[in-house]
């Protein structure tokens, strides 16, 4: 087993080429920082970073890798929100951005890309054809395709409107542990049927193959309009939502709110003059503006039956403006009060619990012995994919093994909320911590299996060797 | 919240203004979107210096490797941006500014190498090449213009600022907006010793020097009784606009796109020359973003008759960044990192895009930088590269 930064240095240089390889102490911190609220520490780190300008170069990496049993991470650009990017075993981080080609193939219907291309350029060059790309994460500005695909996120848009990547991804390019290259799937708009080896890789989440090349459907770009509804509570929001699928209201794109709480801060932070209470947004689609805003006027309706105080479709630019500004700077509001200011989880609880689930997180701090009594808890997120989210923050003079403690203690919740309310999470690349989650939801006979899975694709354990295993 | 979060009493130490600020980065990395000096690798840009500046504090380690990152970022503000929409709101510029003055002040190695002679030039001589001071104002030979001083009172007093004073190119600036002025008749002068308003030495890290500079400019301002300056360097303009204390009698500082366009609106400046040419405009960083000055250059390029002007994709607060600010100027870029001349070619290719025949900016750092990289493309004959106060000399 090779485990000296230089002496990687020296096997790697001939294969990706020096101005590739960097033992550079900042750049290695670079990669492994993640967004936990405490520092990385020095047996984080990774031993050597490398920028591979191609599949052929990633398969020698990781028959060297293999060879001398070096643990690899793949990295993409680092925008998951816990430490899946985090090295466990030190050893290699492969970055992917230099896999950045992008075709477009308008006559097939589908594009390919490499893996390192931001789910924003994909997005900006299928736009300018009139099409869009199903995934929409807040940090698609950075975040790659491959990464979406390798934890299977469309993000914020709802799941009945495009369906998850697995649904999506027509091939793939992946090289497993042991250097050989597979392809997937078709070239046709139609998925593989039966055994598609390629739904293996989406969602894995980098445990069983470096995915190089990625072949994706997109779609004609919908018509937006969006409507806003203030309520005077969050749970008269999970009620509304809960209601509407029932209420068989033209699909929308997205469905976002915001709790009481973060509101207050927010039109706060911004002087806003809105109605008290908590807020929804709606993201409406047509074919047409005209057809966008008249399913967009029949949420504003929707909202008013069942208890909106205010409702209206955001026409007005600087108001629509003001609306999104306080759904997307949530993150932020935890600083302005001095705080350190994040854990964020992801309840999905089932419809027919969202209101029980935003009564239990709207209130989680409150009467607790534990170190989360001691947070500030905000409450906003997805509501119409049923996904919550909810954001601990807690002064940064905490001493860290505080932190790490409260860390614990959130995780706990998060799984116990899951599995309460017959939800999932995971859409950000929290495989390290799910473990316990995963097992708990689905079983020991599940997790055994993957576990074979993995030994079959990688028997020296090299791909992102702690994230299956569940280690911190 | 059950106990009340103490805030820590500033120290005014700024290494604990750095480790304040940036340990409450959210790492999202969107600050790195758009940031002209990124390229694949997140260590270059704004997220990787900022965790590099952090980590070398928490772990008390200051390399050369983080000396050429800190002194990579051009200063653009567009980071700065990005984290006030969408995250922290982090001063970055800022934050990256006072590492600059950390790593050269406390630590001793800032700045860049090659920018150790140029502090010594503006410190001896008043301006970043070393050219002798005498030789500052020979742009101005023949064109009798007056010394501003306590006897020769003036209405506004023209800042030159060093590029415009002694580089050929930026002196075809000082010499438009000299005629432009005489021809509306506005009573303006320049000073015999002007020198350097210590924008590039705080660049640098060299606040000391800027201070310094700052007290000796205040005071000759005071001597000559100026109370309204206007100048053409848009990196000058931030600093007196922005940075130097105020004192006294407010000292009223305009960038000559904002005068020259109250000049035409009270009626003192006629553009009569018909120009029929399509433009664009690039926006200086330090006018725009920083300066926050971005109708004004516009406002005065639409009133030029038969001018038709078109918006680059990149406009106004989203404009891209040249490459030369924050002390790029005067350094060598270290291998591996983005080039002054990649990241001026990616923006003279949005220029071409918009198949306009010039390219009109409003600084003479921006119009050195552009003008290298139009000529590197050798794309002279599809694109021109003019400062605006060019085309309204010829539009007189």
């Amino acid at each position: 087993m090779i485990r000296s930064s230089e002496a990687l240095y020296q096997g790697l240089k001939d294969i990706v080429g020096e101005d590739h390889v960097s033992t550079d102490l900042l750049e290695r911190i670079n990669y492994a920082d993640t967004s936990l609220p405490y520092d990385v520490e020095e047996t984080d780190l990774p031993d050597v970073v490398i920028h591979p300008g191609n599949t052929k170069e990633i398969v020698e990496v990781l028959k060297y890798a293999n060879q001398y049993q070096v643990p690899v991470i793949t990295y993409g650009s680092g925008t998951s929100l816990i430490f899946g990017t985090k090295p466990k075993h030190q050893g290699i981080t492969i970055s992917t951005r230099r896999l950045d080609s992008l075709q477009i193939e308008e006559d097939y219907q589908w594009f390919e890309s490499g893996a390192g291309v931001t789910i924003a350029r994909v997005n900006t060059e299928l736009e300018k054809l009139g099409y869009c790309l199903p995934i929409n994460v807040g940090s698609r500005m950075q975040a790659t395709i491959g990464g979406a695909v390798s934890v299977n996120t469309v993000g914020h848009l709802m799941d009945y409107i495009y369906g998850k990547p697995v649904s999506n991804v027509l091939g793939l390019e992946v090289v497993l542990p042991t250097g050989e290259v597979i392809q997937t799937g078709s070239k046709t708009i139609r998925r593989a049927t039966g055994w598609d080896l390629g739904r293996i890789f989406v969602g894995a989440e980098g445990i069983l193959g470096v995915i190089t090349r990625i072949r994706m459907a997109f779609y004609p770009k919908p018509e937006t309009a969006d409507t806003v509804a203030f309520f005077n509570t969050a749970e008269e929001i999970g009620d509304a939502f809960a209601l509407m699928f029932k209420k068989k209201l033209p699909p929308i794109l997205d469905g976002e709110f915001v709790s009481e709480k973060c509101c207050k801060m927010g039109y706060e932070a911004y002087g806003l003059d809105f109605p008290k209470g908590a807020l929804a947004i709606t993201q409406s689609m047509g074919r047409t503006k005209e057809e966008a805003f008249k399913n967009a006027k029949e949420m504003e309706e929707f909202f008013k039956s069942v208890g909106a105080t205010e409702s209206f479709v955001l026409e007005d630019p600087k108001v629509r403006a003001q609306v999104w500004g306080v759904r997307e700077n949530a993150m932020r509001w935890g600083k302005e009060k001095g705080l350190k200011g994040y854990l964020a989880i992801e309840v999905n609880p089932a419809l027919p619990f969202l209101t029980r689930a935003i009564t239990e997180l709207n209130h989680i701090t409150e009467g607790r012995n534990d170190l989360i009594g001691e947070t500030e808890a905000y409450l906003y997120g997805h509501i119409g994919a049923s996904s919550l989210h909810c954001l601990f923050a807690f002064p940064y003079s905490w001493p860290i093994e505080k932190m790490k403690q409260v860390v614990r203690e959130i995780w706990r919740v998060e799984k116990e909320l899951n599995i309460k309310y017959d939800g999932v999470g995971g859409d950000w690349g929290q495989l390290p911590y799910r473990v316990p989650f995963y097992r708990e939801k689905y079983g020991e006979v599940s997790y055994e299996i993957i576990k074979k899975m993995k030994q079959l694709f990688d028997p020296k354990n090299i791909l992102n060797r702690g994230n299956l295993e569940g280690e911190e | 919240m059950k106990e009340e979060t103490k805030q820590e009493e500033p120290t005014g130490r700024t290494e604990d203004y750095l480790i304040g600020q940036l340990i409450s980065c959210e790492k999202c990395h969107l600050c790195n979107t758009d940031c002209p000096i990124c390229d694949y690798r997140i260590t270059q840009g704004p997220f990787g210096i900022n965790r590099s500046i952090y980590y070398s504090l928490k772990w008390n380690q200051f390399s050369k490797e983080l000396r050429d990152l800190v002194y990579s970022c051009t200063t653009c503000g567009k980071c700065v941006a990005t984290c006030k929409n969408v995250s922290r709101a982090l001063p970055l510029v800022d934050i990256f500014e006072k590492a600059r003055e950390f790593l050269f002040v406390e630590k001793m190695i800032g700045p860049m190498p090659d920018q150790r002679d140029v502090i010594k030039n503006i410190f001896r001589k008043g301006n970043p090449w070393g050219y002798p001071p005498r030789e500052r104002t020979k742009w101005a030979e023949g064109l009798d213009i007056k010394f501003a001083s306590k006897d020769n009172k003036v209405e506004v007093l023209y800042y030159v600022g060093c590029t415009s004073s002694y580089d050929a190119e930026g002196q075809k600036i000082a010499k438009s907006l000299s005629m432009i002025l005489k021809r509306a008749g506005v009573s303006f002068g320049i000073l015999e010793k002007e020198q350097s308003s210590g924008s590039e030495a705080k660049r640098m890290g060299e606040t000391g020097l800027f201070e310094h500079l700052v007290e000796g400019n205040l005071e000759m301002f005071e001597e000559a009784g100026i109370d309204h300056m206007v100048t053409g360097d848009p990196h000058d303009f931030y600093s007196l606009s922005r940075e130097y204390p105020k004192r006294g009698n407010e000292l009223r500082v305009e960038h000559s796109t904002q005068f020259l366009n109250s000049l035409i609106d009270k009626g003192r400046l006629r553009l009569s020359s018909k120009i029929e040419k399509k433009v664009t405009y690039h926006d200086p960083c330090y006018l725009g973003r920083r300066g926050e000055v971005f109708e004004e250059p516009r406002n005065l390029i639409k009133k030029i008759p038969g001018i038709t002007f078109v918006e680059m994709e990149k406009c106004k607060e989203n404009s891209d960044c040249c490459g030369m600010g924050g002390g790029r100027m005067w350094m060598e870029i270290p291998k591996g990192l983005v080039s002054s001349q990649a990241i001026a070619e990616r923006r003279v290719k949005q220029a071409l895009d918009t198949s306009a025949e010039v390219l009109l900016t409003a600084c003479p750092f921006c119009k050195i930088t552009l003008t290298d990289a139009v000529k590197a493309m050798k794309v002279e004959e599809s694109i021109q590269v003019m400062d605006i106060t060019e085309l309204i000399a010829m539009a007189l």
